[in-house]
């Protein structure tokens, strides 16, 4: 089975042998501490190997990426005019700055991972609706379903 | 006149049933003593937080266990039988006869059969592997030596144990103390020990648990002695970005490649990762949150109580649990000694890049060693984060303890 079989055999260690032999001790450690050893460092090299080898994947089409980022840029910049300056959007009284910047933050970011490009309007309180208290509450007690 | 005898005679056989009257008979004062023992460690667990989650079930089962007449737990069944011959020919002489366990077997017995036939200790580590990221080993590969150096308290030990004149049993279930990982602890003491041998399961539980507890009491001054400020100084950059593909693989690769090498650590470390990869899967949340939580509690419940019930008096109060006690803190220290110098190794190697203090957290007491480590660089320079770098070495001890435990099984064999 193990590396330690015959090792095991040789040293034919019982349960209940008493006196254990200054030579049996000495194996029982440093065969000990150089299979931990020789085993965790066969995992180091393993792990180094597959890092490497997903590192280089991952940097190829990182690099992929960038580059057809770059050429979709470039023909958007040739073939496209410079898109017409957004109108400011209307902000209610009463609504604060941090909220705007929030949900024109939320809006950019949904709009990047759809790949769409969104614009925002205008902000206002809707009427009727829930506190932002009470909606985080019903979104928390209706997750699991 | 007749009923008022009877009811004497009643009331006077009770008396004699009853657990009072077993600690009156021979060497039952010993099981008051044991009771006491288990009221401090009930103690040390609520009041002073010691690992409850696992003293307070093997301190229950020490007070169920020491009990007169209460026959919930019977170490003479538990002895092993020699010369029994097999079915496919030749003798064996661990034999332990089962049938009769369950037939006559108390609560606590058939609970310990988990324990004896090596069930719930890999269940937990299912538990743990659900439980564990192992991203920041997987960013820094390296921190696999500080988990293997940190082993080294295991086989140092094991001189002491032999040293002290014990048998290569109990040598190796002392030493496997080093290791700060319960579980495995049971695992390999549960092995290798028998009703012969002068210390029991639960006493190796009782001090690797103890132990444990007292990791942040331990290790500091060790870490503080062996390093110097400048060394304990060092701020060490961020981890790398793990993807989720190479921590797919990791588990995998783990055990095919542990167990291909020992054997005997493939329990162990198989469920160890098998319960990693279930989390990292990403598709089997309900399983992997059964196995870090519900699974685990039980297993911890059963484990808990059945090796606490191994305590019995005849084998606490004992020099031997004298040499167990003092053994497993020098297990203990030298593991962290072993760590952090491998630790300072490694500081010269890369250029002073490495802070030592993380090897100190090569002991698998997870993640209570990584937060030592924290601790004690957080005091020279207080925006130092060492905790992730620490982690890296914390779950390479899980592995490695699990390792060194299939080595002492294969080679002390019983």
């Amino acid at each position: 089975m193990s590396v330690n079989t015959d090792l095991a055999l040789w040293l034919l260690l019982k349960g209940t042998d008493k006196d254990l032999g200054a030579d049996t001790v000495a194996s029982v450690v440093i065969t000990g501490i150089c299979v931990v050893f020789i085993g965790l460092i066969i995992l180091i090299l393993c792990v180094n190997l597959y890092g490497a080898i997903f590192g280089a994947i991952n940097r190829r089409k990182a690099e992929k990426a960038k580059a057809e980022a770059e050429a979709a840029a470039k023909q958007t910049e040739q073939f496209s005019p410079k898109p017409p300056p957004q109108p400011e959007p209307v902000v209610e009284d009463g609504i604060e700055e941090e909220v705007v910047a929030v949900i024109a933050a939320a809006i950019a970011a949904m709009g990047a991972s759809s790949g769409k490009r969104l614009a925002l309007r205008s902000i206002r309180t809707a009427k009727g609706s829930r506190s932002a208290w009470a909606s985080a509450g019903i979104a928390e007690n209706t997750r699991p379903f | 006149m007749g009923i008022i005898n009877s009811f004497l005679e009643t009331m006077a056989d009770l008396a004699a049933e009853s657990g009072f009257a077993g600690f009156i008979q021979d060497g039952g004062w010993k099981n008051i003593i044991m009771i006491l023992i288990s009221f401090l460690f009930m103690y040390l667990a609520i009041a002073k937080g010691f690992e409850p989650l696992l003293l307070l079930p093997i301190s229950f089962g020490m007070l169920l266990t020491n009990l007169p007449f209460a026959e919930m737990y019977h170490p003479e069944y538990w002895e092993y039988i020699e010369g029994v011959a097999e079915r496919g020919g030749g003798t064996n002489d661990h034999y332990i006869d089962y049938g009769r366990i369950l037939q006559h077997g108390g609560l606590l017995d058939i609970l310990y059969m988990g324990v004896k036939l090596q069930i719930y200790p890999p269940l937990i580590f299912l538990g743990i592997g659900a439980m564990t990221d192992f991203g920041p080993l997987i960013a820094n590969p390296k921190s696999f030596l500080l988990g293997a150096a940190a082993q080294g308290g295991i086989f140092f030990t094991f001189i002491g144990a032999a040293v002290l004149g014990m048998t290569a049993a109990e040598c190796g279930s002392i030493a496997i103390i080093g290791g700060a990982d319960g579980p495995t602890a049971i695992y390999v003491s549960s092995k290798l020990l028998s009703k012969t041998d002068s210390i029991g399961v639960g006493t190796i539980a009782l001090a690797a648990y103890t132990y444990m507890a007292l990791v942040p009491i331990i290790q500091p001054p060790i870490m503080r002695f062996l390093t110097t400020k400048k060394e304990r100084s060092v701020v060490m950059g961020q981890l790398r970005q793990v993807s989720k593909i190479e921590k797919l693989i990791f588990p995998i690769l783990v055990t095919v490649i542990i167990s291909l090498m020992v054997p005997s650590a493939a329990p162990l470390v198989g469920m160890l990762m098998f319960g990693n990869l279930l989390k990292e899967s990403g598709c089997c949340d309900r399983i992997a949150k059964t196995a870090q939580n519900e699974l685990m509690n039980i297993i911890t419940i059963f484990l808990g109580t059945s090796v606490g019930a191994t305590t019995r008096a005849d084998k606490i109060l004992t020099l031997s649990f004298g040499k167990v006690i003092l053994l497993g803190v020098i297990a203990f220290s030298i593991g962290t000694a072993c760590g952090v110098l491998l630790g300072k190794l490694m500081y010269l190697v890369s250029g002073k890049t490495i802070n030592p203090l993380i090897g100190s957290a090569g002991v698998s007491a997870v993640p209570m060693a990584a937060r030592v480590s924290q601790k004690v660089g957080q005091e020279e320079v207080p925006t130092n984060y060492l905790l992730m770098h620490a982690m890296g070495p914390n779950v390479a001890g899980v592995i490695g303890s699990a390792v060194a435990a299939g080595v002492l099984l294969s080679i002390v064999q019983v």
